[in-house]
């Protein structure tokens, strides 16, 4: 009896160790994003009026706003999105469903796993070389290139696992009532894995909505208003890089603004990727 | 040991509607069937029983071909449906599944609403107007015996429904696409008591117009639901004869210690 309590005793003492051990370390985890979105908030906030929204980016000095670079933002990401997508989804798709026992699957798999950890700033070198230097300037089509080679990784690999969610029993019931497999894919496994592949998508908008490296390369910036995607177009994480540096205190506070800007549409997106993904674990 | 005639005196006047003929069965390396003959009778139902890993759920997945979605499975012999060989290579798979409908252990409707879970297989293969396709639905749920429980909710997703009511959409499904054979691999494992009687019910009412073959580990269920019954060990065929007969006077004793609960 008494031996069963002192190790009872020992076991508590070395539970509330361990316990306070993970609490702190969880607690250091979470003060830094605390202090980072804090100071964003706090600095960023000062910042927000209409004419961020409305004026273009402005010269050393003077009051502006940051609308060149979120129209650059967004059309890039757009025409990255629109182009990596179907190629990760129809790549996801063959490694899940047509390809599964094949060697190849194996080999791209392994392939796409090195191109999703990539540093971005190689993907952005290696478009300036396939498309800046033949064209002899930088140019927003280039940058969406890049985005795009970002997407494509991340939306592979997020179709892939989805779709290897699906059961194979609801595979072969489709094809036991004589649905070609295309219509089992289209039909059957696709419609059971649509939040999760729609999640991945989010998840990508999310990822090259804040790259910057691969711009740098591509896009580069432009101080005014361009539609023209045969030319250089500003976007907001190359605007934040080189208002952040500057010694312009107008330019330093549109950059904690942009900054702010980013952060939320991204935890924007992530709060309803999450969603997403929650309404299937319910089902 | 086996008679060389596998097909049963009493049911001699009904047309086999399945020949299973010297029928090997390979995964990879690993023979799982070894020389099965046996023939189905028409409009009735045949249950397949043994221990698990004894082959019999291979042997259905034969039936369809649908053991041909994964590799390095092989089928060698002859599997004659209405005297047509289904193991050729020229069969339409897609067509041979239409002909012969499948129910899976674990219900598995599709991710769509219930009137869907239906229109989806007729829709295949026929060209049907709404209102036609309405009274199909409607049918086929009639014939599972699920009407009454859903025909206020067609538009409801079909994995809202119990696991018994999943099963019997999954039948209902099956139905719907008008074919000759059901298989039905276990159709009542995963279920309670009260869905298990309603789906043997079900088989019962089916047989006077599909000809079905169930496997199940139930024996009971067997004895309850089949005209004859085929017991597999070690992917042989061990016996196959009349219902009454494996269950009363068995000629096999391994047949006899397995339905006495001596082994398995």
């Amino acid at each position: 009896m008494s031996t069963a309590a002192s190790l009872h005793q020992s076991r508590k003492r070395k539970n509330g160790v361990m316990m306070t051990l993970c609490v702190i370390a969880a607690g250091i985890g979470l003060a830094w994003l605390a202090l980072i979105l804090g100071a964003l908030l706090y600095k960023g906030l000062a910042g927000v009026s209409l004419s961020v929204f409305t004026e273009m980016t402005p010269p050393p000095g003077d009051a502006g706003g940051l609308l060149n670079a979120i129209y650059g933002s967004i059309v890039m990401t757009i025409i990255g999105i629109i182009v990596g997508t179907p190629i990760g989804v129809l790549a996801g798709t063959y490694m899940a469903e047509y390809g599964r026992f094949s060697k190849l699957t194996t080999v791209v798999r392994f392939i796409n796993d090195i191109l999703l950890s990539a540093p971005s700033i190689i993907i952005g070198l290696f478009v300036y070389e396939l498309m800046v230097r033949p064209m002899g300037h930088f140019s927003a089509i280039a940058g969406a290139v890049a985005l795009a080679i970002l997407v494509i990784p991340v939306v592979v690999r997020t179709t892939e696992d989805m779709l290897n969610l699906v059961p194979n029993a609801l595979r072969e019931a489709g094809t036991a009532i004589g649905a070609p497999r295309w219509v089992v894919i289209r039909s059957v496994a696709y419609r059971a894995a649509l939040s999760g592949i729609v999640t991945g998508i989010l998840l990508a908008i999310a990822r090259i909505s804040g790259e910057t490296a691969p711009l740098l390369f591509t896009a580069l910036n432009n101080q005014f208003w361009s539609s023209n995607l045969n030319a250089p177009m500003a976007s907001l994480p190359v605007t934040i890089f080189q208002f952040a540096l500057s010694p312009y205190e107008e330019w330093q506070q549109l950059a904690w603004t942009g900054a702010l800007i980013i952060t939320l549409t991204v935890l924007a997106l992530s709060i309803f990727a999450r969603s997403l993904t929650g309404r299937r674990e319910d089902k | 040991m086996l008679s060389p005639d596998m097909t049963i005196a009493a049911e001699a006047v009904t047309k086999a509607k399945i020949e299973v003929k010297n029928l090997n069965f390979y995964y990879g390396q690993s023979k799982a069937l070894k020389d099965i003959t046996l023939s189905l009778p028409e409009r009735s139902v045949t249950a397949f029983i043994g221990p698990s890993g004894c082959g019999k759920s291979t042997l259905l997945r034969v039936f369809n071909r649908i053991y041909e979605l994964y590799p390095k499975q092989t089928a060698e012999g002859q599997v004659l449906l209405d005297g047509q060989n289904i193991l050729d290579r020229s069969q339409d798979l897609n067509l041979l599944r239409t002909k012969i409908g499948m129910v899976f252990q674990k219900p598995t409707p599709f991710p769509m609403s219930i009137y869907e879970n239906i229109a989806f297989g007729v829709r295949l293969y026929e060209k049907i107007s709404k209102a036609e396709m309405d009274g199909r639905v409607e049918q086929a749920l009639k014939r599972a015996a699920l009407w009454t429980e859903v025909k206020d909710k067609l538009n409801a997703s079909g994995l809202s429904l119990s696991g018994g009511q999943q099963q019997r959409l999954c039948i209902a499904r099956t139905v719907a696409v008008k074919p000759e054979v059901i298989l039905l691999d276990e159709p009542a494992s995963a279920l309670d008591p009260l869905s298990t009687a309603k789906i043997e019910e079900l088989i019962d009412e089916l047989q006077a117009d599909y000809t079905i073959v169930i496997v199940t580990h139930n024996m009971q269920q067997a004895a309850r639901v089949s005209k004859q019954t085929a017991f597999m060990y070690l992917g042989e065929l061990v016996e196959f004869d009349r219902t009454e007969k494996i269950f009363t006077s068995p000629r096999e004793k391994r047949t006899q210690d397995y339905i006495t609960g001596r082994f398995g």
